[in-house]
């Protein structure tokens, strides 16, 4: 049984454990279930994104326009319920949809028009946080406080329990489970590591994976939008500027979870469990009493650190190739 | 090759022109814009931007990417603001800010040629870590009172021409020659071009991957001087997100992100370009707001358009030269 686990999710299984005993120990207040598990509202944003730029990240490709498309969501949320007055559920419905169109209009250009995804989703990164500043400032709303006085049953979706459990737990899971089934257990997620591995040779055994492409980027923008109505709803107020600082989070629970920034290699499990432990290290941080600006440090020094641990393997191999290539080459070379 | 050399000063032209016609199509709505005084305070606006585009285009050259900058950028300024703050002298302060940049590009280039990390997770880390080291250093304050010789820095001229702006361009213009002429500078687009290929013909390709991290870690730190010069203090958030708006001016000067192609020349061009459209727009009376969106919408319109004008003259260059060789056979035939 054990076996059928992969190493590294273990390892990170193993990592969890042992900072949950570490803060534990700092702080007692850490080993509280209801602590640990209100704690899920403040990194379900990055946990949600991050299932799906998993997807992407395996195909090859990389979206760093997910912390733009939470801005423009929640803006779009508050400005249909609050400023145009729709019924709040067909704005969050609306909100979803329109993430779900920044990520389309990124996949088609990427997968399609064959530009690279980093400067694609840069650039959506600056048009979508602008058209959410934009309707902003054309809808006369404050940039800085936001557009609040949502209904209680919205405030409710992200605040409200279930038999004492916060939600964004339940969201979390449900999301995870999506995200598992839809990537290990259907023939759509063995193609996208299949494009992942090799885009020519997936082209050839007739997969269409500039579609394959192009929907993991949907997915994305999709749930983007997700976690933008649940962060509004969490907070209470929309505003532009919320997942700005989302991005490297993001990227680090993708990467800390095993999943290769080349592309071809990774899961949403590891995903889930590295993103876990970067929402506890930021709480246990927090609990042990450093301010909140210096735990980018260890989340930064975490990302490096992980990436350069899992790289030893490719490391190892590529040493050996360079021997190798030496050896047959004689010496004559120079000559 | 003469026709790929010829597409890639197409593509610099095309940088050109669009930055002209940006000038005259706001110039035509506002006649304010394209006075000479403008135009000046144009590129001393855009000065900033041109130092970091400069050196990103060196790493962006190999085939890396570097979005520490803005740590860089805000760490630099923050200690050797500082230090003039305390009456440090400027020479030294200068000197302190180039070496945190070069030890910070030399730690990305280690860990991405030693460690093989994605360069791209190597530089966000370090952002990370550069900017979280800045709020220790400063304690979270902001570096205010600096002295009045080191503002003046940026306010000189020389004959009538700001005098950083002079320095900046000439040094822009050294770095092309340097990398399009000399023997080393072209390893940098050779190792971006192709690796392997690189490394067959003996170019020691990690040690110029290094070079061009620290280069533009140095860069970055000289344009957190021109900073902080120029603003006259230093926030905790000095230079946020500046990398992106780097980035997309290279790349909009026509630098490719897989590496081997562009100039420094495009990305400085690409560097007053994305400068000027916040003031582009203020002279045409749009509201602030509109800005990054505009920055965006602009950045994805024209690499797509280039990307597919490229891919348009290639298919038909392979088009001619299939033709060319059918007519010949039958010729000979």
């Amino acid at each position: 049984m054990l076996k059928k686990i992969p190493k590294w999710n273990l390892v990170l299984f193993l990592i969890l454990i042992a900072e949950m005993i570490i803060f534990g120990l700092m702080n007692p207040r850490f080993w509280n279930i209801n602590v640990l598990l209100n704690s899920f509202n403040d990194f379900i944003g990055i946990a949600i994104i991050a299932f799906f730029v998993t997807f992407v990240i395996i195909t090859g490709g990389i979206d760093i326009s997910g912390g733009a498309i939470i801005g423009l969501t929640s803006v779009v949320v508050g400005i249909l319920s609050q400023v145009a007055g729709l019924n709040i559920w067909v704005a969050v419905f609306l909100a979803i949809v329109v993430g779900g169109l920044c990520g389309l209009l990124n996949g088609i250009l990427i997968a399609y028009a064959k530009v690279q995804a980093m400067v694609i989703t840069l650039g959506g990164m600056l048009l979508y946080s602008g058209v959410a500043l934009v309707l902003v400032g054309v809808s006369g709303a404050s940039t800085y406080e936001g557009i609040s006085g949502f209904s209680q049953g919205f405030i409710n979706l992200a605040n409200g329990k279930l038999f004492g459990i916060p939600h964004s737990v339940f969201i979390f899971f449900a999301l995870l489970l999506f995200a598992y089934i839809l990537l290990h257990r259907t023939r759509y997620g063995r193609y996208i590591y299949l494009t992942g591995i090799n885009q020519n040779s997936a082209e050839y055994s007739g997969i269409d994976t500039r579609k394959i492409i192009t929907s993991t980027y949907v997915l994305s923008g999709l749930s983007a939008g997700v976690a933008g109505v649940i962060l509004t709803s969490y907070l209470g107020s929309a505003r532009a500027d919320f997942g700005a600082e989302y991005l490297m989070p993001i990227l680090t629970a993708v990467v800390l979870g095993g999943t290769l920034i080349t592309g071809g290699k990774g899961g949403v499990i590891g995903t889930a469990l590295a993103s876990i432990i970067v929402g506890f290290l930021k709480l246990g941080l927090q609990m042990g009493g450093i301010q909140t600006q210096y735990i980018g440090l260890a989340t930064g020094l975490l990302l490096i650190i992980s990436v350069a641990f899992l790289g030893v393997p490719e490391f190892k191999s590529n040493v050996k190739r360079l021997v190798t290539i030496k050896k047959d080459r004689g010496g004559k070379l120079n000559a | 090759m003469s026709r790929l050399i010829s597409l890639a000063k197409h593509r610099e032209i095309r940088t050109v022109i669009f930055l002209i016609l940006l000038f005259l199509i706001v110039g035509i709505v506002n006649p304010d814009f394209v006075t000479v005084a403008n135009i000046e305070n144009a590129v001393k606006n855009s000065l900033l931007y041109i130092v970091l585009a400069a050196g990103i285009t060196f790493v962006l050259l190999t085939g890396e990417i570097d979005i520490s900058v803005g740590g860089i950028l805000g760490l630099s300024a923050a200690v050797s603001g500082m230090f003039l703050r305390d009456g440090g002298s400027i020479f030294l302060a200068i000197l302190i800010a180039i070496v945190i940049g070069g030890v910070i590009g030399l730690i990305n280039g280690l860990g991405v040629t030693k460690l093989r990390i994605s360069s791209f997770i190597m530089t966000l880390g370090m952002l990370e870590i550069a900017r979280v080291v800045q709020v220790i250093y400063t304690n979270g304050k902001w570096v205010e009172n600096l002295p009045k010789t080191f503002k003046e820095i940026s306010q000189s001229s020389i004959l009538g021409i700001n005098t950083l702006g002079v320095i900046v361009i000439i040094a822009v213009i050294l770095i092309h020659f340097f990398l399009v002429n000399s023997r080393k500078g072209r390893y940098f687009a050779a190792i971006g071009d192709n690796q392997d290929g690189a490394v067959l013909i003996g170019i020691p390709v990690k040690r110029y991957k290094v070079f061009a991290f620290v280069i533009s870690g140095i860069c970055a730190a000289v344009a957190g001087l021109i900073f902080a010069s120029q603003i006259g203090f230093i926030s905790t958030t000095a230079g946020i997100g500046i990398e992106m708006t780097v980035i997309a001016a290279a790349v909009l000067g026509g630098v490719s992100l897989s590496g081997g192609i562009g100039s420094v020349i495009g990305a400085s061009v690409g560097a007053i370009i994305m400068s000027s459209i916040n003031s582009a727009l203020v002279f045409l009376k749009v509201p602030a707001f509109w800005n990054s969106a505009i920055s965006g919408l602009l950045l994805i319109l024209i690499v797509v358009a280039d990307v597919l004008i490229v891919r348009r003259a290639n298919k038909k260059a392979n088009k001619e030269r299939l033709n060319a060789r059918v007519l010949n056979y039958q010729e000979g035939a």
